[in-house]
């Protein structure tokens, strides 16, 4: 930890000024020497494009520098024809993106043959036209300047041909004895020709072992649901048709799979036009506060091994309400640990109630019996077949723990000589007891394939560059089946293979273009008759229409079920201090730890704590005070105080963050962090957590033992700077504040007085003093904003989950820059829309709400009138307009907003742009700016823009046609992208315009409307929807 | 007042002009060159401040959102409320024919001016491009861009360069007398004709001295409105925003007041000073230093009731954000920055109640020192109201970088390095002024001999 | 200053006189005044009040000149930001009206006094026929006492009833000692 501490002090340095500043670190320069011997010199210095061509090889020189640089093969433009490229008119391609079993429709914005912005498809399953966080930031993976650029044989450089030659020896000898001794590590995957190929290679190599890993997965899910069907069976929820909806510890709308259609449906069925329309209740019980808790109409928090025990309790009050649910014959829940049955009673008649329009969910990271009994519980209520559908899986390689168990024994035993480890990178997230590391030293040769030289790269003799998503051909499987092309938008930037060209080589022993063994796979989705003609329809839909898998109703196995549950029953056990419960979850921002080297992703702060650039142990507050731990706030910044988690004879040191409605006795810690060999961003970040880890409880266990230690560590927080919590001060005034600025009311109190909203005011004798349209009078005569667009955005603050998607979504739309940890712990974040999280009710059982702010264009913007150089004023659109090169930088603007939504470059936070005294950036980086957006120099205001940039594209292409922008056709990068259409944007001069009419509704309110600034934004008033049975429920 | 001899030991014309010159002409002794050494090398500071600032970035200063504006600003507001007692002893004082004033107008008025060289720095150096400040100046240029006349900061400009502009003017006009009597005294050619220049040919008819006097009533006249509409116009900085803390009609009248308050503590701990190290005992009295310590007392406890007057108004608005910005201020974070303020600009100038403490030169001396470490507080305080306005979810804490602080001090550097130079090379009081309030300076005080 | 001895005089030729003490110097001038001189002048190390009466000379029309400079100096300022935001850049800036006049009052107001105050120093310089780097008054070494404490008449030639004989004596009948002529020799 200490070393840690020290990583992060120089990692402070690397960071403050952007992610791409560090080319000249010592850190840097030693990850160079070892990977690009050859290289290191030009890419330690400012990289002039001479030397970054000669660096990335000549056949880089069009990948965007010089623009149109199209893959030979012919791909379709998903709006206009590849043939007419006009330089500056921006082009679309649809394609999708492979994640874990599951894949994300995308259309893909390039400028010039150079992909800028990931969208979602409006068609895909999937996506729905929604991107997450980890959709809208691969497009800065793609132009990861770290990213592996040659073969590496022992960590020297090698080349292609040479790997290939190598091969070609290997291939020989193992098919003599079909592949004895050799084995392959792949990650889990849904594709048609990886699927082929699989098989074709287990084919020549019979006595080849495969094994498929993920260290986060529906694993459990699958397992579940084998033990109760006996089928292996991909669940696909409609979100939309349930009304009463039960998460055992699933956070399906925002790390789960498929969150977007989830997300979707799960807001569609409360997204309520007046107090009339009745909207969709959501019980969660969890041991960690998720953004699914936070949506939660009743949540409660237990440890996640009670999970199963609430279930079975669950299960019983349902037979007794009459839904006989099998499979718990002679299983009791266990005596000694309390349950909260009146909770459960309710939920339980909630659920009969709404037979066949309910959802029970239990999150992937629950034991399969859990999945299992509640695989029962859904169909004893019938909701199987309407809101929950099963589909069978097909092409899928599914992700087995006991697999990779079975693998690293051989490997031990030097059964395995050849291993081949297809993407993932198990020496560093692997589970601990398997101790992978050490196995791997037993295989003669080992082939790393990934996109960076990591943790593992670094112990094979072979590392072989794989090429990411959006260069490579491929295709891949929605979660209903839905069948999509992923079709590259670049060639390769550094000359990288796709997996399917690796694996076609490793079977057959020739090279194959990624492109002719897509095509082969689809000869059989596609008639051969016209197979040109459907596949140019394919790649220009991005996907194949009616694809998806058809639903299957299984058999259950109620005695599947009992046999397994009395066992897991048997082993829970009561958490307490000298036993307290680990919970590992996946990192919002790294996830597994792919994206540690993704600058934007870092500085995402976590919805719910608000941390960046960190991981942090989760403890209640409780547990907080018996362990004599409380936030560390000095000079607002939290340093915070370690803590040693000793777990199965392994320990780390992290630092605490106390979370409130965390379960007693359970310390939650984020996977994915403290790498070793990301990459400039992400190496050092965080505690790697994985080193607690083990294959038998991946998820959740007890017997942790925690000490705390004398040392503070500081951790970047983005909200409440210095734990405001901890002063009793700030938390009453911000618990007085918090319900008149984030606006919310039960569906109850809601019905009785519809206009909760807009009256509630904060100013005394405010409510008299309003002019004819409603607004509070003005001393002046305000301009006439009638003629023209006068552009207006709605909130709903009902739909918004806090799943940052939005912010991502126009750091990448808008240039924003990535300031690092230094920048975030002083205040210095520039993201242009935050997402505001407010704690209502108490530390234990807090009601979390999220609200979005960005620029809220006031009419009477305050920040116009202090800036002496006319920097920011109003156009007659109604948009507050933001005049970078006439901005001098007094921060008089910033100083005097109310919303406190302007951001400051403080230093130069995109290196280059003040034109002197800065170095240069690589220019990698630059080719993932948009190139409609200004990129800001240092000492310059800025902030959001309504993504006028947009505005302007819409208004020539209706210039072109002579006609009106139409409604809904300027769309802004956060409201494309937000999975629950929380956000809605438009012309208010339209009455007939979607955001003109929302603004009508009574939930409307504008932020501090007292001060008479006119935003042009507001919001729509939250809801909950707490069960009557139920008294005091979670929302005031 | 006028029966107290205003100036000690019935001096002779010969013999006023034979003391103030010298200091000039002479030597300065030791303790000046000590002094200098040490107000340029805080001088050098600021320099490598400064140039690692433009250098880098504002953002080696502390300042964040939502504190954008730190230590430059109150350090800016400091230095022009300094200059404030300059102009008001020479040109309010003159006006109400305080005849004690021309002890110390001369030095006073170049007070104000090295002060407000001090603050005009700030605002220049906190923007984020230093190279486009030009911008502020109304004229035409390529971009057909003209400032916003709306904007405090640009009223700022105005007023405080109208300002530096009329305190220079006027204090050069005040030299002309001395400088001539410098020429007459000069013994080398060199000194002769740099005098001679500077003097304008000033020859002391009375045919000069009526326009000469009527110019200098008329600046006086003009300096008057200008020095109290100068710190109101800062104030506007605060007062016209819409932040709660700073919106408030109370502070132009607060800040002048404690423009002079700051002042007049800064010009007594110079006077201090000076007379001791130039023996001027005999011309700045025990009565002219009281004189100030009273009106110290009276501007301290105009400010006091400023303070009380804003948690009243903060209460009675009924306005929450008010209320909460001033609990804040007192019960906050900063409170111990609020009660340094209150006790230093408050508590102290009490003692001035007594005769004996208030003609004690050490206890003066420690007084004036604590009122202007107790007006910076004051700015600090409501520069840091920043850190919590409406929404809670944007709340920061602002702690001053090493960077700010060598600014500040580099600020004091810069301030007593010109004050020095002052001292050493002009006549640091108005000898033709004081001539004029001599006895025998009366024409018809017949038996006028010495 | 021996130097400027040999220098050929500029302007006319003058008698000097010095008087002891100021008000000497005061009763000189009126006998002076009542005489019927006009050219002359008295100069003494600080401003005598009621000297102007006693010399018979009015007062300093300096006031009029700033007045009219400083307000012209207003109109234009208020043309100029008329101008600025109503005219040439109308810009909406936080909805409030093109020309807030209100607004405007400060840089209105110190640009007006900032043009009076140069005008007053400027326009004291012009009435006094400063600046100047020589005079024929300092050719006298005595004279360089009338900033420390000497007093002194001076008589131009240039006034209607000049005449060398005449003025010396006059002075000297008045009290003037060291009775010098500057000027052409």
């Amino acid at each position: 930890m200490s070393s840690m501490n020290h990583d992060q002090g120089s990692a402070g340095d690397k960071y403050w000024r952007s992610l791409d500043h560090l080319a000249d670190t010592p850190e840097f320069q030693a990850i160079v020497q070892r990977e690009f011997p050859e290289h290191a010199s030009e890419m330690t210095h400012p990289i002039t494009r001479r030397n970054f061509l000669s660096l990335m090889g000549a056949s880089l020189a069009f990948a965007g520098l010089a623009g149109c640089r199209r893959p030979v093969e012919k791909i379709i433009p998903y709006v206009v024809k590849p043939e007419e490229i006009v330089p500056g008119v921006a082009q679309r391609f649809a394609t999708a993106m492979p994640f874990g079993t599951t894949a994300y429709g995308l259309v893909v914005t390039t400028h010039e043959g150079r992909p800028t912005k990931v969208d979602g498809h409006p068609g895909h399953p999937g996506s729905l036209g929604a991107a997450h966080a980890f959709m809208q930031a691969s497009i800065l993976d793609l132009y990861d300047p770290d990213r592996s650029k040659t073969v590496l044989k022992e960590g020297k450089e090698s080349s292609w041909p040479d790997f290939v030659s190598a091969w070609r020896d290997l291939y020989a000898a193992y098919i003599k004895d079909q592949g004895a001794g050799l084995a392959v590590l792949s990650g889990s995957f849904v594709s048609p020709t990886l699927a082929r190929l699989k098989a074709e290679f287990l084919k020549a190599f019979p006595r080849a072992r495969w094994a498929t890993y993920e260290p986060v997965s529906d694993e459990n899910i699958y397992e579940g649901l084998r033990l109760a069907t006996g089928a292996t069976l991909q669940p696909v929820y409609r979100y939309d048709r349930a009304n009463v909806i039960l998460s055992l510890e699933s956070d399906f709308l925002y790390t789960g799979t498929d969150s977007i259609s989830a997300a979707r449906g799960f807001s569609d069925g409360r997204r309520i036009k007046t107090e009339q329309d009745s909207m969709n209740r959501l019980y969660v019980a969890e041991s960690t506060f998720t953004v699914t808790g936070s949506a939660a109409d009743h949540r409660l928090r237990l440890p996640g091994s009670h999970v199963a025990a609430l279930a079975l309790a669950v299960a019983r009050a349902l037979t007794a309400e009459g839904a006989v649910v099998e499979g718990m014959s002679g299983v009791d829940v266990p005596s000694g640990i309390a349950l909260e049955h009146e909770w459960i009673q309710a939920v339980a008649r909630d659920l009969v109630r709404a037979r066949g329009a309910g959802i029970i969910v239990a999150g992937y990271q629950q034991p399969p019996e859990v999945h299992a009994l509640v695989y029962a519980m859904n169909r004893a209520l019938q909701n199987e077949g309407s809101t929950i559908i099963y589909r069978e899986i097909k092409d899928a390689a599914l992700p087995n723990r006991s697999d990779l168990a079975a693998l690293v024994n051989d490997m031990n035993s030097a059964n395995v000589t050849s291993l081949v480890i297809l993407g993932g990178n198990p020496a560093y997230d692997a589970p601990a007891d398997l101790n992978f590391e050490a196995a791997l030293s037993n295989v003669r040769t080992a082939i790393h394939f990934s996109t960076h030289a990591d943790e593992t790269s670094r112990l094979c003799l072979w590392h072989v560059p794989q090429s990411h998503f959006l260069e490579s051909w491929g295709d891949v499987r929605a979660a209903d089946g839905t069948l999509s092309v992923v079709q590259p938008m670049v060639d390769p930037l550094f000359g990288a293979h796709s997996s399917i060209e690796l694996l076609s080589l490793l079977t057959t022993g020739t090279e194959v273009s990624g492109y002719e063994s897509v095509r082969a796979t689809w000869s059989l989705y596609l008639k051969a008759a016209n197979f040109e003609h459907d596949w140019r329809r394919v790649l220009h839909d991005g996907l194949l229409a009616d694809s998806a898998l058809p639903a299957v109703s299984p058999k259950v196995n109620g005695a599947a079920i009992a046999g397994a549950l009395k066992a897991l029953m048997a082993a829970v056990s009561l958490p307490g201090l000298d036993n307290m419960e680990i919970v590992f979850r996946p990192s919002a921002s790294t996830f597994d730890g792919r994206y540690a080297n993704n600058g934007w992703l870092q500085e995402l702060p976590d919805p719910i704590t608000k941390v960046a650039w960190d991981n942090v142990a989760l403890i209640s507050a409780t547990t907080a005070k018996e362990l004599k731990l409380s936030q560390g706030l000095r000079d607002g910044q939290n340093h915070q105080p370690m803590l040693r988690l000793q777990y199965q004879g392994r320990e780390i040191d992290m630092p605490i963050w106390i979370q409130p409605g965390q379960a007693d006795y359970t310390v939650t810690v984020a996977l994915g962090y403290g790498r070793r060999a990301a990459g400039r961003i992400g190496d050092g970040v965080g505690v790697n957590t994985y080193a607690l880890r083990t294959s038998t409880a991946p998820y959740f266990d007890g017997g942790l033992r925690v000490a705390r230690l004398d040392r503070t560590y500081p951790i970047a927080s983005v909200q409440d700077h210095g734990g405001l919590e901890t002063e009793t001060l700030a938390s009453n005034e911000i618990a007085r504040r918090a319900p008149t600025v984030l606006r919310e009311a039960s569906l109850e109190q809601y019905r009785k007085n519809p206009d909760f909203a807009s009256n509630d005011v904060v100013l005394p004798g405010f409510k008299g003093l309003k002019d004819k349209d409603g607004k509070p009078v003005s001393i002046y005569d305000a301009h006439a904003y009638d003629k023209g667009y006068q552009w207006g955005m709605s909130i709903d603050l009902n739909a918004c989950i806090g799943c940052n998607a939005c912010t991502v979504a126009c750091q990448s739309e808008n240039n924003i820059p990535v300031v690092g940890k230094e920048q975030v712990l002083m205040g210095r974040e520039m993201h242009w829309i935050r997402l505001d999280r407010y704690y209502k009710g108490s530390v234990d059982e807090p009601d979390v709400a999220f609200q979005p702010v960005a620029c809220q264009h006031c009419e009477n913007a305050p920040c116009e009138q202090v800036c002496p150089v006319a920097a920011t004023v109003h156009d007659k659109e109604g948009l507050n307009v933001m005049v970078y090169n006439r901005c001098v930088g007094t921060r008089y603007c910033a100083n005097n907003c109310p919303y406190k939504v302007r951001r400051f470059n403080f230093l130069e936070f995109n290196p280059g742009t003040s034109g002197f005294m800065q170095e240069d950036s690589p220019e990698i980086l630059k080719l993932v700016r948009n190139p409609d957006v200004t990129v800001r120099m240092r000492g310059v205001m800025e902030k959001c823009t309504y993504c006028v940039q947009r505005i302007s594209s819409a208004r020539i292409a209706a210039k072109k046609e002579g006609r009106e922008i139409r409604d809904g056709e300027v769309v802004t990068a956060c409201q494309q992208t937000c999975p629950t259409q929380a956000i809605v944007f438009g012309n208010l001069n339209d009455p007939e315009s979607r955001v003109a009419r929302i603004k009508q509704a009574n939930r409307d309110y504008e932020l501090l409307a007292e001060l008479n600034v006119r935003p042009r934004t507001s919001y729509l008033a939250r809801l909950r929807n707490p069960n009557p049975d139920l008294e005091q429920p979670v929302a005031g | 007042m006028d029966e107290a001899p205003l100036i000690m030991g019935n001096p002779t014309f010969a013999s006023i002009t034979q003391q103030i010159s010298e200091v000039v002409e002479n030597k300065p002794p030791k303790s000046w060159y000590g002094a200098f050494a040490a107000a340029s090398a805080g001088l050098l500071l600021l320099l490598i401040a400064v140039s690692y600032l433009i250098w880098e970035g504002t953002g080696i200063w502390g300042i964040t959102s939502p504190v954008g504006w730190g230590l430059a600003i109150v350090n800016f507001v400091f230095w022009v409320g300094i200059g404030h007692a300059g102009t008001l002893i020479s040109a309010i004082l003159f006006l109400l024919r305080q005849r004690w004033r021309t002890s110390i107008n001369r030095f006073a008025e170049a007070m104000t001016i090295f002060a407000v060289i001090c603050a005009l720095m700030f605002p220049g150096i906190h923007v984020g491009r230093i190279w486009v400040t030009y911008w502020f100046a109304p004229v035409p240029n390529q971009m057909n861009m003209w400032p916003n006349f709306r904007s405090p900061l640009l009223w700022d400009f105005f007023a405080v360069g109208t300002y530096f502009t009329v305190s220079l003017l006027f204090w050069y006009v005040g030299l002309i007398p001395d400088i001539a009597s410098l020429r007459d005294r000069a013994k080398t050619r060199s000194k002769q004709i740099v005098y001679g220049i500077l003097s304008l040919g000033w020859s002391g008819g009375n045919k000069q001295w009526r326009h000469y006097e009527m110019a200098y009533l008329i600046l006086a006249g003009l300096s008057t409105p200008l020095v109290l509409s100068v710190h109101s116009i800062v104030s506007t900085d605060f007062a016209t925003s819409i932040l709660p803390g700073w919106h408030t009609t109370i502070f132009p009248p607060y800040f002048v007041a404690g423009a002079i308050f700051s002042g007049f503590a800064m010009v007594m701990t110079l006077a201090v000073i000076a007379r001791k190290i130039y023996k001027m005992e005999n011309i700045i009295t025990m009565y002219h230093l009281e004189n100030m310590a009273k009106i110290m007392m009276v501007t301290g406890m105009m400010v006091g009731y400023a303070y009380s007057c804003e948690f009243f108004i903060a209460w009675y608005s009924g306005n929450v954000y008010e209320r909460f910005a001033f609990i804040n201020r007192a019960f906050g974070p900063y409170w111990w920055s609020y009660f340094s303020m209150i006790f230093c600009n408050v508590v102290v100038p009490q003692i001035f109640w007594s005769r004996k403490l208030r003609t004690s030169i050490p206890v003066l001396f420690a007084a004036s020192i604590l009122i202007n470490v107790g007006m910076w507080f004051e700015r600090f305080v409501i520069i840091v109201t920043l850190a919590r306005d409406y929404l809670p979810s944007s709340w920061e804490y602002y702690s001053p970088t090493v960077w700010d602080w060598f600014t500040f001090i580099g600020s004091f550097g810069l301030f007593f390095t010109l004050f020095l130079l002052f001292l050493r090379y002009v006549p640091m009081i108005a000898a033709a002024e004081v001539k004029g309030v001599l006895p025998q300076a009366d024409p018809h005080r017949h038996n006028g001999k010495h | 200053m021996s130097e400027t001895k040999q220098v050929a005089a500029a302007g006319p030729s003058i008698v000097l006189a010095e008087f002891d003490g100021a008000a000497a110097l005061f009763s000189a001038a009126e006998k002076l005044r009542d005489a019927g001189y006009r050219e002359f002048d008295c100069h003494s190390p600080f401003p005598i009040h009621g000297m102007d009466r006693a010399m018979g000379i009015k007062r300093s029309p300096l006031a009029f000149i700033v007045f009219a400079c400083a307000f012209s100096a207003v109109f234009f300022m208020i043309w100029l930001t008329y101008y600025v935001g109503a005219v040439d850049y109308k810009l909406v800036i936080s909805g409030k009206p093109f020309f807030s006049y209100q607004a405007y009052a400060p840089p209105i107001f110190a640009m007006g006094v900032l043009t009076g105050a140069i005008t007053a120093v400027l326009g004291m310089m012009a009435l006094n026929r400063l600046p100047r780097l020589h005079h024929s008054l300092f050719r006298s070494k005595n004279f360089e006492r009338v900033t420390t404490d000497g007093f002194f008449v001076s008589v131009q030639s240039d006034d209607p009833q000049y005449d060398e004989a005449r003025v010396k004596a006059f002075l000297a009948s008045i009290g003037g000692k060291n009775v010098e002529v500057l000027g052409d020799e």
